[in-house]
């Protein structure tokens, strides 16, 4: 035998495999896997005021994390996902000796947030588990629930467009097999026990663990159960590891640029009758577009768009269907007001528009200013409605009305001083009195947003904490950049009254820019030093 | 087609992406499984990552696995697996694998793709000359505890046998070569006692430097389903997982580990607290022991271990009284600098008190690697093949004649070790290497001075399955290889099972079984007459077992490789004519009879020496390195392939640091800092705990990094290298 055909029979016998006829098993051996993990399934199914729900014995729950694995095998998950997750519980203070493994998976909760979120309904409770289900042809992709819970539990598949969840292996359960966690952990630490489904978590501090989120807000049904106390200082493991979130360019496009809108919306309402026509045409115009650009952003941020129409489901609990629908009804005005003013009189395709009175026009516009408002404000409470310690409400609704009344009016004024001179004589004012009101509001929000910072930073104790390290680890800068753009504001909108007309947009117009930069950089701040809580010690 | 009603219009409970995750009843007991998932047949294997040898239902379409999940049946691991056993199929997949032969040109410095035919060709003609002009010695090979044992044996056979070189080691030397010599010392033949059912039927479990909860997840599980509500004992440096699981924790300071079980043997002695009958029936020395323990008083060793006198005395009462005592041990051991005898410390401590031989007892070392049960008997480097001495002319005589050869072929010597190879190349004796399945630029201690040793080299050949690893990085020779998973043959575990392993993959490109890339290069030397009955794994086992036949390891009771599947794996010894079928579970010596000449286990112990690197003012901190976490394995070379297993642990290095020992150097948690030793330096994110004690830190292993800082001392005996302990300064970076 010549070496290559040795070669050529070695390369040919490795590509044979051994002969499943030789050594595969067919007899079915269900038995034998079920006796595994009998032990650790209740004897009856939930009644109907019951639920399944996770429990786990810390005490043998020693890091092996064949949980996780176990999950993402049985239940063909992607490369890098998994529904089951472990983190870690240390003492990182001088005591005792101390480490815990914990286990955590979606924790099935009695008042769900990511179902309370979620604006089309693609959440439900299994109506005989009790898991809280992802349905994932439902799910336009939003990810307001990986906002909304408190645990991280809902994970974004980039490649899908949609959220996945654990959903408590209800297909194996209804069965009678148990979830692949509980069936793979060595130690048989996990188990399956009923829970009532009535909500009795009400002590506003109590939590499962030491570091995860206070009970009391979703009802979560895990258990954690241990014999030895856990020490009390033990803490997560990742305490102080600050990873930074993600930036959601879309939305903070989406939200900048609506809040101009609705901004420049109110001014043009108050302004609306010292304007001439070809003054309030542009301005209109210029609103409705900002508007529209903001909303088509927001669209980005959607894996699933199309499915969007179903935004009304969920009105009843969702702060997201409710901006959905307070911005369609303003982005609606927008566009009538804007049309409104442009088709002639004489009618062309939508007569009834043209040539409404000035009594109609502005009752529109201040109309469509106050849904304009109410649509930050949904914008404003979807953040709250989080419970995200970085998004509390006082805080948030002075972000967002103060850029709604920061942008608007630079927006303004720069378009106006862009315009033909005004014919009438007392109109320059105006541009001043708009543009030096935002430079002053952009001042004291600037002011109010360093002195939290600096507070925040030097009080470990404060719930935005972890916010404020995150912004000097990341954006060490961030307070000189927000108190420069407030001073260079202030300056520019200063010195226009003393610059004649023609020159003022060579001064109002940086201000605008550097200002709408600015806020888009404030806003991308606002998401990636947005903290998530998570079950403790997970990264 | 469907007309959508308006409930499912509204609200789509069906379609493409909920059907991804809906689950089908898999048949072969497997329950639900996903649709994409589900396989035609499924078979059982063994694992390769760890020595636990766990059996995995490897499911399959058309032959091809797509997916497995732990055997429930197999006698190991009763139905669990850790992480890496459910991840073994992912490395496999991964874009670096080594798909062609690649050779390096000389002048230019490129590697560029070869035939096998060119590679075979290379290969020979390199070591060839390099024999010619240097000697049998001037050529070594390097390699592992990862392979079957049929390729083990043949890479051995072939190298020492037919190519006539004498030098050669394999990692095991770096894990299990301490435990293999005190075994072979104390017992007479490299023989672990146990069997996993001891975990079960103990009624005190004494680990030390073993981390079974993350290191050995399934046997730690064989721990928790002991119904004798055992007292659980860890003797290691750290608080480890298993150290927060057990009942008793003595944090010892570092390699204080042999006066440590001196002083329990004094107290044992002292108190009478042993088995006197046995130690006159079965053991030697006995007597110069007590003689030599006499000096290790409480107080001396309560001073030198950290351990309080009431703690020390409250152990030896528990080992002392009367019942069934487990002595386990891992790396914490055998990676020291006097850690032969500190595994004989625990073999004594078991012999005293005469816990050898019955249920839930014995001097019990875990191993490492999934076949460095196999390496050890049958990589034909320290003992000629099948646990035979080189030195011995009957061994000899007996080997060639199964062997069918001339006995001349055999070396009268066994090889240089591990770091007396790599002293041979510093020195220029060592001309050529060739490292097979193993990572040394990554796992060699202090390896900083192993990359300038490999520069020396006139030819460095590398077998690996990738192309990434550090060491394939600078082979002049790669030559790809099939993994587990993608060819047969078997391994032994921890507790002597003997497992099976299938090919149930399509290796990638022209990757090759080591076991194939061994016979062509067999053939290219010139010496394939020799090896025309090595034809297949399952031939070679068959030679093996012969090899096996009067040895303390026979298995020349197991017919064939069915034999082994259908029994889930047989533990060896199972010579000609055991009964059938084979008792799920034995352990060695029931009768009390070892394998020493006379029939007695012998005593071995030696006054200890100081730590080779204590620390000093400018490096005040002891470095302890280990496991990290359950998802990683030693280089990460495989377990960096799955990103499931990759989640599982920080992908950056850490460095364990006690807090009080962080506020004095003013570290923060999770902040930089930077970790210097004599040898080398680097940075890692700092994780505050109290599972370390002061003035000693801890590295993971599995980063490149680690092994740059560790100091190079060895075990006299075993050659092992001692990675548990070096001095090194952390300052904030």
């Amino acid at each position: 035998m010549s070496d290559t055909t040795l070669i050529e029979e070695l390369l040919r016998e490795q590509q044979t495999l051994s002969a499943v006829e030789r050594f595969s098993r067919f007899h079915d051996r269900l038995d034998s896997r079920a006796k595994l993990y009998s032990h650790l399934l209740p004897a009856e199914p939930p009644s109907p005021d019951q639920q399944y729900a996770f429990s786990v014995e810390l005490d043998l729950c020693t890091g092996c994390k064949a949980c996780v694995t176990a999950c993402h095998s049985l239940n063909g998950l992607d490369s890098t996902e998994a529904w089951r997750d472990t983190g870690l519980l240390t003492v990182s203070t001088p005591g005792e000796p101390f480490q815990q493994t914990v286990t955590s998976a979606c924790h099935h909760c009695l008042d769900p947030a990511c179902l309370n979120g979620c604006p089309v309904q693609a959440y439900e409770k299994h109506p005989v588990t009790g898991a809280v289900q992802h349905l994932d042809d439902q799910c336009i992709g939003c990810q307001y629930c990986v906002l909304k819970c408190p645990y991280d539990v809902p994970k974004y598949s980039e490649s899908r467009g949609i959220v996945r969840k654990c959903d408590l292996c209800s297909q194996r359960l209804t069965v009678g097999e148990a979830p692949a966690c509980v069936q793979a952990c060595p130690a048989g630490a996990i188990s399956i026990t009923l829970v009532d489904r009535t909500p009795t978590l009400t002590d506003p501090t109590a939590q499962m663990l030491p570091g995860a989120f206070p009970s009391a807000y979703t009802q979560p049904t895990t258990r954690y159960l241990s014999q030895r106390p856990l020490p009390p200082d033990a803490q997560p493991a990742t305490s102080g590891a600050l990873p930074l979130e993600p930036p959601h360019f879309p939305l903070v496009g989406m939200l900048a640029l609506t809040q101009l809108a609705v901004g420049s919306s109110l001014v043009f309402a108050l302004l609306f009758p010292l304007l001439p026509l070809s003054a309030a045409k542009a301005l209109s115009a210029v609103t409705a577009t900002a508007l529209q650009l903001g909303l088509i952003s927001s669209v980005f941020h959607l894996g699933k768009p199309w499915g969007a129409w179903r935004f009304f489901l969920g009105l009843r609990t969702s702060w997201m269907s409710r901006e959905i629908l307070a911005f369609g009804i303003y982005s609606l005005l927008t566009l009538l007001t804007t049309a409104s003013l442009w088709i002639p009189a004489d009618g062309g395709i939508l007569p009834f528009l043209g040539g409404l009175p000035t009594g109609a026009l502005h009752a529109l516009a201040f109309c469509t200013a106050a849904f304009g408002l109410l649509s930050v404000g949904t914008s404003a409470m979807i953040y709250i409605d989080t419970r995200r310690p970085a998004w509390p409400v006082a805080l948030t609704f002075i972000r967002f009305l103060g850029s709604v009344l920061i942008l608007g009016p630079l927006a303004v004024a720069t378009l106006l001083s862009l315009l033909p001179a005004p014919g009438e004589p007392g109109f320059r004012i105006w541009i001043h009195t708009v543009s030096l009101f935002a430079a002053a509001l952009q001042a004291v929000v600037c002011w109010v947003e360093n002195r939290e910072h600096t507070r925040a930073f030097h009080t470990p104790s404060s719930a935005r904490h972890s916010t404020a390290l995150l912004v000097k680890k990341f954006h060490p800068g961030a307070m000189k950049v927000r108190t420069f753009t407030a001073f260079a504001c202030a300056f520019l909108t200063l010195t226009a009254p003393a610059l004649p007309i023609s020159l003022l947009p060579l001064l109002l117009f940086p201000a605008f820019l550097l200002t709408l930069c600015h806020q888009l950089f404030e806003r991308m701040l606002f998401f990636t030093t947005a903290h998530r809580p998570r079950m403790p010690g997970i990264p | 087609m469907n007309i959508p009603t308006p409930a499912s219009l509204l609200h789509r409970r069906k379609g493409r992406l909920t059907e991804e995750l809906v689950l089908h009843p898999g048949r072969f007991g497997l329950g639900q499984v996903p649709a994409r998932l589900n396989p035609d047949s499924t078979t059982t294997m063994v694992c390769g990552f760890c020595s636990t040898g766990c059996g995995l239902q490897i499911h399959l379409r058309n032959g091809s696995a797509i997916n497995l999940s732990p055997d429930p049946l197999y006698p190991v691991n009763l139905g669990m697996a850790c992480p890496k056993g459910w991840e073994a199929l992912a490395p496999l997949d991964a874009p670096d694998r080594a798909t062609v032969p690649m050779l390096r040109d000389r002048n230019t410095g490129v590697r560029t793709p070869v035939s096998w035919e060119a590679a075979a060709q290379h290969f020979c003609t390199e070591f060839r000359r390099t024999q010619m002009t240097h000697g049998p010695e001037s050529a070594a090979f390097l390699s592992t505890g990862q392979i079957v044992t049929e390729e083990m044996a043949l890479l051995g056979a072939l190298f020492k046998f037919g190519m006539g070189f004498v030098h050669c080691d394999s990692n095991t030397r770096q894990c299990m070569a301490t435990s293999a010599t005190a075994y072979k010392e104390s017992f007479g033949f490299d023989a672990p006692p146990f069997t996993y059912a001891d975990f079960e039927e103990s009624d005190v479990l004494i680990f030390v430097g073993a981390n079974p909860c993350i290191a050995h997840p399934i046997m730690w599980q064989r721990v928790l389903r002991n119904p004798r509500n055992p007292e659980i004992v860890v003797v290691d440096p750290r608080a480890t997982e298993t150290a927060m699981a057990a009942g008793q924790h003595f944090a010892i300071l570092p390699r204080s580990d042999l006066l440590f079980f001196y002083g329990i043997a004094h107290l044992l002695f002292s108190n009478q607290w042993i088995d006197a009958g046995f130690l006159s029936r079965h053991t030697e020395e006995a007597e110069a022991f007590r003689a030599f323990v006499a000096d290790y008083t409480p107080d001396r060793v309560a001073a030198g271990t950290g351990i309080p006198v009431e703690r020390l005395e409250r152990l030896a009462r528990l080992i002392g009284s009367g019942k069934r005592v487990s002595f386990w041990w891992t790396m914490g051991v055998n990676q020291g600098h006097e850690s032969t005898r500190t595994a004989q410390a625990l073999i004594n401590l078991a012999l005293m008190t005469g816990n050898i031989g019955k249920p839930g007892t014995g001097a019990n070392s875990i191993t490492g690697q999934c076949n460095a049960m196999g390496s050890r008997l049958f990589g034909n480097v320290t003992s000629l093949l099948g646990g035979h001495d080189f030195r011995s002319a009957s061994d000899r005589a007996k080997v060639a004649d199964i062997l069918n050869m001339d006995p001349e072929r055999i070396p009268v010597q066994s090889s240089r070790a591990y770091d007396q190879i790599l002293d041979d190349i510093e020195a220029g004796k060592i001309r050529a290497l060739w490292v097979v399945a193993t990572n040394s630029v990554h796992s060699w201690i202090n390896h900083g001075r192993l990359r300038k040793t490999l520069g020396k080299l006139d030819f460095l050949v590398v077998q690996d399955l990738y192309h990434s690893t550090e060491t394939a990085g600078i082979a002049d020779l790669l030559l790809p290889a099939a993994g587990w998973g993608e060819k047969e043959g078997t391994f032994i575990n921890s507790e002597r099972r003997i497992g099976v392993v299938r090919k149930v993959r399509h290796a990638p490109g022209q990757a090759l079984a080591d076991f194939q890339i061994f016979r062509l290069l067999a053939e290219t030397w010139g010496c394939g007459a020799l090896f025309k009955k090595w034809s297949t794994p399952e031939a070679v086992f068959q030679i093996l077992k012969k090899l096996s036949q009067g040895q303390p390891c026979d298995f020349s009771g197991i017919r064939d490789f069915q034999h082994l599947d259908a029994e889930g794996g047989i533990q060896w010894p199972y010579p000609e004519n055991s009964p059938l079928p084979p008792a799920r579970e034995r352990r060695l010596f029931e009768e009390g009879r070892f394998f020493l000449p006379g029939g007695r286990a012998r005593f071995y112990f030696e006054a200890p020496r100081p730590n080779p690197e204590p620390t000093d003012s400018e490096y005040p901190f002891v470095l302890l390195t280990g496991r990290g976490s359950s998802a990683q394995w030693h280089t990460l070379t495989r377990t960096s392939k799955s990103a499931c297993l990759q989640n599982l642990a920080p992908k950056e290095l850490w460095v364990e640091i006690h807090p009080s020992d962080a506020r004095r150097l003013g570290i923060e948690a999770h902040s930089q800092v930077c970790v210097r030793s004599r040898r080398g330096s680097l940075r890692a994110g700092a994780l505050l705990t109290t599972t370390v004690q002061p003035g000693q830190i801890f590295l993971p292993m599995h980063f490149p990094e680690v092994n740059q800082l560790t100091f190079p001392a060895f075990d006299p005996y075993s050659r092992q290298p001692s990675y548990k302990s070096c001095a090194v300064a952390i300052t904030a970076a």
